[in-house]
């Protein structure tokens, strides 16, 4: 196996934001090939209390593993479902824009080029729940067992499958459903904390981004050629 | 059942940067001008505040100020052997609605014009030959 975490961590800060995140220097990590051979718990018993409200049990764990393979914990964060990402998941499913909120949901229901965009009558929550079902589906056909119950180094495995286009779910785009299960982990790990995720700002710091306040003007002179550092102060800070 | 308005000298669609000064000049001129804008109704004083704007997951993610595609949206294809499909959200260009259409989630950005966009024949030219402009 050999995966690990930086590689990992990078194309998940391909977001717009790489430049800026390995000019700040990410380390090496000094325990990336320790996979563990053993099915680890699907769910974190650390800080990860909040209930799910939206996910099932069953999703849930699903979702859980698959951000904390996306977002290990290393020296650069808390793993995903630690810093909130999981729940940031079940929120959003559970919000407006889960429920398909501003969204064209009528006919017809075509299959079109990849440039003509999303063409599913499925809501994010329902698109989620097909998807999450399907790979979990495809890792028992596979690996004998859901994806939650399967070892790190599988879960790796089952991730780079999907995103390579190499596992086939049984009628469900995989690689599309690794593409939305990689963007809103993303979204979740970035995303002010006022969300949910982001705990502790830690994306944020990870990133050097400031937060809220945006407005440079006044520091132009004084940061000239130098990295501006800033504690970031997100929505809550100012409320 | 239709509703008889009382009658106005002009009625403008849309109310966006164009709209808002075409009415302006209308009514500039002494005519009864009414706008019609589709989308919410927005209060700045509620909606334009300070960390309610730097909220980048409800407006640059989830695009908060455009248009609705539940209600309306346009189909598309890349050539004329396609067919045509609905966009279901929008994303590589983004309508906005509400009163200020695009004007109320305009960036602002105004790039500064570079000295080839002068003579920008000429470096086309230069670069690729004359036959490559059409």
């Amino acid at each position: 196996m050999t995966d690990d975490a930086v590689p990992r961590r990078r194309f998940l800060l391909g977001a717009g934001l790489a430049g800026t995140a390995i000019a700040t220097g990410l380390t090496e990590p000094v325990e990336a090939q320790q996979q563990p051979a053993t099915p680890q718990p699907a769910v974190p018993a650390a800080q990860d209390t909040e209930p799910f409200v939206t996910l099932t049990a069953l999703e849930a764990a699903f979702i859980t593993a698959a951000v904390d393979t996306l977002i290990p914990p290393d020296e650069l964060s808390p793993s995903g479902s630690d810093c909130g990402v999981a729940i940031f998941i079940d929120r959003q499913l559970g919000s407006a824009w889960g429920g398909g909120a501003k969204m064209y949901r009528a006919g017809p229901f075509l299959k079109g080029k990849p440039e003509q965009g999303y063409q599913l009558p499925l809501t994010p929550r329902e698109y989620f729940a097909a998807g999450i079902a399907a790979a979990n589906a495809w890792s028992r056909k596979t690996y004998g067992n859901e994806f939650d119950r399967l070892a790190a180094a599988d879960r790796v495995s089952v991730l780079k499958a999907m995103e390579d286009g190499k596992a086939q779910f049984e009628n469900f785009d995989a690689r599309g459903f690794f593409a939305q299960l990689l963007s809103i982990t993303q979204v979740g790990f970035f995303a002010d904390p006022i969300y949910g995720s982001n705990r502790d700002k830690v994306g944020w710091k990870l990133l050097g981004f400031p937060g809220l306040p945006a407005t440079y003007a006044d520091k132009i002179d004084a940061y000239r050629d130098k990295r501006y550092v800033a504690d970031p102060q997100s929505i809550a800070d100012f409320s | 059942m239709a509703t008889r308005l009382k009658d106005v000298d002009a009625v403008v669609v849309g109310m966006g940067f164009c709209g808002a000064i075409l009415s302006r000049e209308l009514t500039k001129a002494g005519l009864n001008v009414v706008g019609l804008e589709r989308g919410v109704d927005r209060t700045p004083a509620e909606e334009f505040t300070l960390t309610r704007l730097r909220d980048e997951l409800r407006y640059v993610v989830r695009l908060e100020l455009m248009q609705d595609n539940s209600i309306d949206t346009i189909t598309f294809r890349n050539t004329p052997d396609e067919l045509a499909l609905p966009i279901r959200r929008f994303g590589a260009f983004l309508p906005g609605e509400g009163v200020g259409g695009t004007g109320i989630h305009w960036g602002a950005l105004h790039w500064r014009f570079l000295p080839t966009d002068f003579r920008i024949k000429s470096v086309l030219t230069e670069k690729y030959g004359a036959k490559a402009i059409p």
